[in-house]
């Protein structure tokens, strides 16, 4: 898609700002994309989306560490708070729904709230259930909101057991749901020995795992029809 | 193919090419076993047990069957039960999985250093068990009074003693005692009020034992109660390490392994006790059973698995224990060969995560009788924080990770001859010397110093070090522009700076701290510093008066270190005083004076808890904690230490 040439220098500037965690700056880029009526959907994806991937390629590299990508992820949401109200929802926009938790017994919630800016950023629809969530909420919600996509987090392996609990109850429910789970205990063995679907060790590669398994599912719906 | 073999207690993990022998591995990775044959199964000193099971923490699965068949020759020195237990002999077996071997004490090489020294106390003596001699009148016909009355007459005349019981084994020996002794006889009375031994003759030794069981490390205290001197420290690493490093991953233990799980991991303590009395007493040429009384502090894990109790509930969220007051139970219940009717008393718990440890060391400073304020950092696989003086106390708990006693480091090791604990690092030339347990020479580059890794107090220097000579930027990336060959990208890719050259070593490689290092250590000092805050906020306080730091590794910590890196908030460097094993420290108290029991129970439920994990900023002030010494805080009193901060290229 060929952009404008003020559309290019908005979504460089939000890009650099999200990559140098600048929240003023981001604010103040955003607000400028708005008065200047130029698509908030596009701003969103290729300049705050876009800047996130960066952010994630420098973590990936031990450029950045926790609080770095901390304050990129929250340069992103106060200009996604500016943007939000803009974006206009087109058909095929929402690229899928995810329902995200931290297990019950546990608090810890840094990890999540990086997914979840990501994948507001990135045009999902998260259902944020919040920290020490009761197993049952977990299944509750996806059905509630027929969510493609469950996501548990656990940083403490205590809270972790609760996954292999949760995964056969929210399997019972909907057999179809795809089911991701994540946190410093969690590993490729976690995910085959639980029954999940897939992890990742960051958020933009839990989006692109999403991305993947929201296209899976689609597949899937289409040979059933 | 490669597989994962992890060694405990050591907790250094690798992974080797199929086919590899377990000794190979172990010199591979740095561990010491014994091998005095030279690997012809001979001596049977590689000894090593095998771990059976899913170990979620280390991501493996553990089995015998991940190992080649045992040799005829192997099998010929193992004993039958020994074979059942999974014992191999590291020479003789090869790898095929992965696998989780426990190296019992005897195959080690290198004496494990004890850092958990017995600090100084002051105590009154009032012990809870005292000893009476006493010399009964000889009943005859017309004085057939009953053998336990004419005790207790005895020493209510004598000693002034009343209302006294008497323990059930004990009294169902009581008649032959008496007789065999020709009725002189020393008492032993619990808490002025139970019978619980008697001995022929006048006996004036009276030994306690005062333990401190930490995730890492325990440590015993054999102590004289007539006079509160230390006989002996016998210390140990836990054993039960073996099934996961830190409280979180042995608590899962017993979680995945509902019908066994909590009793090994009772019955390994248990059995380590037993080792370390055995020990203790022997050296001093004592008996187990003369040690009447035993005082045991530890967080509440510890407790709890010690005692059998389920720490499912405390190890999630609400993180409510079984119990907070102090608890006293029968040796002989617990299966601890001391005195079998001899008292163990346990202190009290605070809350979820800060437990009878930190009972202790509150004991051992008491910050609750000050005036002044007290900053107390307790350093170990969990760090527990206190804040207050004599109006108010409150308590937090951070997960600092094993990172901060060497383990999960690159180079890591626990600290044992061999590990670097001292760094230096020239800031013109980048170039470091360092020191090693066990040698009092700083190395020069060419020596070799058998240096096998590094160990907590080595990383903190090393950290810190190489923070103040610029190597580290203040978000911890490693400076590359800089030239110097310690100064590279090591063999997975990532950054590192080489402390000790390959021919320095005795494990044949350069020992480095890598970026991953770094990044262990910002989130370990990052959450210590951001649970500091936190509570300084909660009692609006902005300075404190003195700040303590304790823990095994305490007494080993370089303050200066410490506080260049950011540990804790900034005050002057004569306000910081480390005091070592405070939590030990307060297990003694205890012993010697009953009435500190009390004042420990009280204590412990004066203290506020403060959950971090709720509070609403910890994820930003944990966040901006972790940069080298922080991200906006200024430490006025590092100014001429730490390097002027270049400008940050944005």
């Amino acid at each position: 898609m060929a952009f404008t040439e003020k559309e290019t220098e908005l979504i460089n500037k939000l890009k650099d700002d999200v990559i140098n965690y600048k929240v003023e700056d981001a604010k103040k880029h955003a607000q400028e994309a708005v008065n200047a009526k130029v698509d908030a959907y596009t701003m969103t994806m290729e300049g705050l989306a876009g800047g996130m991937a960066v952010v994630s390629e420098k973590f990936d590299s031990h450029e950045y560490f926790v609080p770095e990508t901390l304050l990129c992820a929250k340069a992103l949401y106060a200009a996604l708070d500016i943007l939000k109200p803009h974006i206009k929802m087109q058909k095929g926009a929402v690229r899928g729904q995810v329902v995200l938790g931290v297990l019950q017994g546990d608090v810890h919630d840094l990890g999540k709230n990086l997914i979840k800016a990501v994948f507001e950023a990135a045009g999902w629809t998260v259902h944020d259930l919040g920290r020490d969530v009761p197993l049952q909420k977990f299944v509750d919600e996806q059905m509630r909101t027929d969510s493609d996509i469950v996501m548990l987090s656990a940083l403490m392996t205590t809270s972790m057991v609760g996954m292999k609990k949760v995964i056969p109850m929210i399997r019972e429910k909907n057999p179809n749901v795809k089911i991701m789970i994540g946190g410093a205990p969690i590993s490729e063995k976690t995910v085959e020995e639980f029954g999940a679907d897939s992890t990742a060790d960051n958020a933009p590669n839990a989006l692109q795992e999403a991305i993947h398994m929201v296209d899976v599912l689609k597949k899937g719906e289409m040979t059933a029809k | 193919m490669e597989h994962t073999v992890i060694f405990q207690p050591s907790g250094r993990r690798g992974k080797v090419p199929e086919g590899t022998t377990i000794l190979d591995a172990a010199r591979k990775l740095g561990v010491g076993i014994e091998a005095v044959c030279g690997e012809k199964m001979v001596c049977g000193k590689c000894r090593v047990k095998v771990m059976e099971g899913k170990f979620a923490k280390d991501g493996i699965t553990s089995s015998m069957v991940h190992l080649s068949a045992h040799a005829a020759k192997e099998k010929k020195i193992l004993k039958a039960d020994e074979v059942k237990e999974g014992i191999r002999l590291a020479c003789a077996t090869e790898v095929g999985g992965d696998v989780l071997l426990f190296v019992p004490e005897a195959s080690r090489a290198g004496e494990q250093v004890v850092r958990k020294a017995a600090g100084k106390i002051k105590v009154r003596l009032n012990p809870a068990v005292r000893k009476y001699y006493v010399e009964l009148p000889i009943p005859s016909l017309e004085d057939p009074l009953g053998d336990f009355e004419r005790l207790k007459n005895a020493l209510q005349e004598k000693h002034d003693l009343k209302k006294l019981s008497i323990d059930f084994g004990v009294l169902k020996v009581l008649p032959d005692i008496l007789r065999k002794a020709e009725w002189n006889v020393t008492v032993t009375v619990w808490q002025n009020s139970e019978v619980i031994r008697v001995e022929p003759g006048k006996e004036e030794v009276n030994i306690g034992l005062a333990v401190d069981i930490g995730s890492t490390t325990v440590a015993g205290y054999l102590t004289d109660l007539n006079t509160g001197e230390v006989l002996t420290t016998e210390s140990m690493m836990n054993p039960q390490v073996r099934y996961g490093d830190d409280v979180m991953s042995r608590i899962t233990h017993c979680m995945l392994n509902e019908e066994t799980g909590l009793k090994e991991l009772q019955t390994t303590i248990i059995d380590g006790l037993n080792t370390i009395i055995k020990k203790a007493t022997n050296k001093v040429g004592r008996q187990p059973e003369d040690i009447s009384e035993m005082t045991i502090v530890g967080n509440t894990a510890m407790h709890h698995i010690l005692l059998g109790i389920n720490p499912e509930f405390m190890g999630v969220a609400p993180f409510t224990p079984a119990l907070h007051e102090s608890i006293d139970i029968k040796a002989e219940r617990l299966g601890i060969h001391m005195l079998p009717t001899g008292n163990i008393h346990i202190l009290p718990i605070e809350a979820g995560f800060v437990g009878a440890d930190n009972v202790g060391c509150l004991l051992a400073d008491t910050p609750y009788k000050r005036d002044e304020m007290t900053l107390f950092i307790d350093i170990g696989t969990n760090g527990e924080l206190n804040l207050g003086n004599k109006d108010k106390i409150i308590s937090s708990s951070c997960a600092t990770g094993p990172a901060l006693e060497g383990a999960q480091i690159e180079y890591g090791m626990r600290a044992a001859p061999g590990a670097i604990e001292k760094i230096k690092i020239d800031p013109d030339t980048y170039e470091a010397k360092y020191k090693v347990i066990g040698d009092d020479r700083w190395s020069d580059g060419k020596t070799n110093m058998q240096t096998k890794g590094i160990c907590g107090s080595g990383i903190l220097d090393g950290i810190a070090e190489m923070f103040l000579a610029g190597i580290i930027k203040k978000n911890g990336q490693i400076n590359t522009g800089i030239q110097s060959p310690r100064i590279r990208k090591g063999a997975k890719g990532i950054d590192e700076y080489v402390v000790a050259w390959s021919h320095e070593t005795s494990i044949g490689e350069d020992v480095s701290i890598t970026l991953k290092d770094v990044r262990a250590i910002q989130l370990a000092k990052g959450a210590i510093y951001a649970g500091c805050i936190i509570m300084m906020r909660k009692l609006g306080i902005d300075k404190f008066d003195r700040l303590i730091i304790a823990g095994a590794f305490g007494s080993h910590i370089n303050k200066l270190s410490a506080m260049a890196i950011g540990m804790f908030p900034d005050c002057h460097i004569d306000k910081v005083k480390s005091i070592g094993n405070a939590a030990g420290d307060g297990a003694r108290i205890a012993l010697l004076n009953v009435n500190k029991r009390k004042e420990a129970n009280k204590i412990a439920r004066k203290v506020k808890y403060i959950e971090l994990g709720l509070e609403e900023d910890f994820n930003d002030r944990f966040s901006e904690a972790m940069q080298f010494p922080h991200m906006f805080t200024k430490f006025p009193h590092l100014e001429g230490i730490v390097p002027a901060e270049p400008q940050e290229v944005a």
